[in-house]
């Protein structure tokens, strides 16, 4: 059985985390590294829906790529090579741009002047607007619980102070512009859609129309014959009576899979 | 006793036998005619008889005891066969009026993993269960109806009152979360004909090499950038999602000549997605009953965090006021 926690995936915008610069660690060399955000967010992975602005190959047949993704804030870049197979044979079939999730690790870079960060990342797939839409609402929340937290005494807060000193205004434009673009296109997407569907309807309201008429002609409307009397079996109500407490789980895997792993 | 009774008692009883020799090739009609001649002709009780057949076919067929021992316990989440001989320990949670004079108490009884309905008839004679108190159904006949499993207490089982106190599983609850992570064992996985356990290269981790049947399921971890719940979605939970069912698997294996390709695919369709998840939380994973793709007003949303914004903006200019004075 697993015993190690897995590290949860952190919601942090590009912006936020082109502008982090401190790691930190808890333990020995072999604990978990931590990239400490602007806004006390402290990370060992990530999750973000993006686009892939671009993809490189570091150099000719190395199989080592360099990505570029960015959100409505910002861009990040990364790497992807053969220790991420995964993430590479996905990789290899996306062609920028494209909407992709990413769940990735976090690399601190010593740079000439400063140190950098780049994502690792460990899943790639293509994505679509919707799920995108909801990546940033869900990171807007988190982001602004942890501006909210910075006024508390929180550890990872009082070190994110510490290090960054955040000016809390710019962390909230950044949010606001990350909403704001996500409504409007769902503002526009919503209009849109909603004339698809009044088109449809009316479609729909014609051909029923037509068919009636077509009925009607020939004088052959038969009501469906209804019965009352369905059979109110013992079971029937009691699957009715079940509803409530549906916990019902068809997943019979329990004994099997804590012999695996 | 008339013949037709006695026939229905000697098919249970044979039936009974057999289950314990499962995947042995048994002639039911060779039990059958042990049984009858031992209880008719010898006038041996019924347990008797069973457990003298039950002897007679281990030094048969070479079986040890531990092989053919009682219906084994089962937890109700297990529970997903019709026609099985099994135990189980359980908490009676209600009971319903038994509208047929064939039935003597009908319920809903649950353990840790989960809720079954479990039918008392007439004809077993046991004594009345009650709400609230945990019990050992000792070898009841799994069934299944239109699609829900359900348990079956007849003649030949037991039912033992106990003193522990067997929890019920925990309320439902939903959770929103991206799928971040497809474990290994997950796609289109074959498991033991004998005891569901996934096969690894075709061979049971109890059984050996086996004969398996194909099933579908993804082992995932769905996060919310809070916590990771480990999550198995089964058969229905992939086809739903996904419109790949078993049919679907088989054809694209075999179109693609490798079993791993239906991963991919299920892969390419769910990893990085965000969804709604109907369940409750078990020891380890969190058990799904419903799942969906997530589908957000995103408008709504946006419009409610604006207005937070502004006023943190507010909050933030006042303050910076203040300090100013
Ligand atoms: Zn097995």
């Amino acid at each position: 059985m697993d015993i190690l926690r897995r590290e949860v995936a952190k919601r942090v915008f590009a912006y936020e985390l082109s502008r982090s610069t401190h790691e930190t660690s808890e333990g020995g060399e072999r604990a978990p590294k931590y990239v400490l955000t602007p806004t006390g967010e402290k990370c060992n992975r990530i999750f973000m829906v993006g686009v892939l602005l671009e993809k490189e190959e570091v150099s000719p047949d190395s199989n080592f790529w360099r990505i570029r993704v960015s959100d409505p804030t910002g861009v990040v870049s990364g790497f992807v090579g053969r220790y991420q197979p995964e993430a590479l044979e996905a990789l290899l079939e996306i062609e920028p741009p494209e909407i992709v999730s990413i769940v990735a690790k976090l690399n601190m870079f010593q740079g000439e002047t400063r140190r950098f960060l780049s994502i690792r990342p460990e899943a790639i797939n293509i994505s679509d607007r919707k799920n995108r839409d909801f990546w940033v609402i869900e990171t807007a929340k988190r982001t602004l619980e942890r501006i909210k937290k910075l006024e508390e005494d929180a550890d990872d807060a009082k070190l994110a102070l510490e290090i960054y000193n955040p000016d809390v205004g710019e962390y909230l434009e950044m949010v606001k512009r990350a909403v704001e673009a996500v409504r409007e296109e769902a503002e526009a997407f919503r209009k849109e859609e909603g004339e698809v569907i009044k088109e449809d309807k009316e479609k729909e309201a014609e051909k029923i129309e037509s068919k009636v008429e077509e009925i009607e002609e020939v004088g052959k409307i038969k009501a469906e014959p209804k019965t009352d009397a369905e059979e109110l079996t013992l079971e029937s109500f009691e699957v009715d009576d079940l509803d409530e407490f549906e916990f019902e789980e068809e997943e019979w895997d329990l004994s099997d899979i804590l012999d695996e792993e | 006793m008339s013949d037709g009774m006695g026939d229905e008692k000697i098919s249970i009883l044979t039936e009974r036998v057999l289950s314990r020799f499962k995947g042995r090739e048994i002639d039911p009609k060779e039990v059958s005619k042990r049984l009858k001649l031992l209880i008719y002709e010898f006038k041996v009780p019924e347990e008797e008889a069973v457990r003298t057949v039950t002897n007679y076919l281990m030094k048969e067929f070479d079986i040890t005891r531990e092989e053919v021992a009682e219906s084994p316990i089962r937890t109700i989440s297990e529970i997903t066969r019709a026609g099985e001989w099994v135990s189980v320990k359980a908490k009676v949670m209600q009971l319903w009026d038994a509208e047929s004079p064939n039935l003597s108490q009908v319920g809903l009884a649950g353990d840790p993993t989960g809720i079954i309905k479990f039918v008392i008839w007439a004809k077993s004679r046991k004594p009345e269960v009650k709400e609230g108190k945990s019990y050992l159904f000792k070898n009841v006949v799994t069934d299944s109806f239109r699609g829900r499993m359900q348990i079956n207490v007849n003649r030949n089982s037991d039912i033992i009152e106990l003193d522990e106190d067997i929890s019920l599983p925990p309320r439902e609850i939903e959770l929103i979360g991206a799928l971040v992570a497809i474990q290994q064992n997950s796609g289109f996985i074959q498991r033991c004909s004998l005891c569901n356990r996934v096969l690894k290269k075709g061979v049971c981790a109890v059984h050996g090499k086996v004969e398996g049947y194909d099933d579908l399921r993804i082992k995932g971890v769905i996060d919310d950038g809070a916590n990771y719940y480990e999550v198995i979605l089964n058969q229905e939970n992939i086809k739903a999602l996904t419109g790949i069912g078993i049919e679907e698997a088989r054809e694209i294996a075999s179109e693609k000549l490798d079993r791993e390709f239906v991963l991919a695919e299920l892969k390419k369709r769910l990893l990085g997605y965000y969804f709604k998840i109907y369940g409750s939380k078990g020891s380890r994973y969190f058990l799904v009953r419903d799942i969906e793709f997530l589908s957000a007003d995103i408008v709504s949303e946006a419009n409610t965090i604006l207005s937070e914004i502004d006023g943190l903006v507010k909050t933030a200019r006042e303050e910076t006021a203040e300090e100013g004075i």
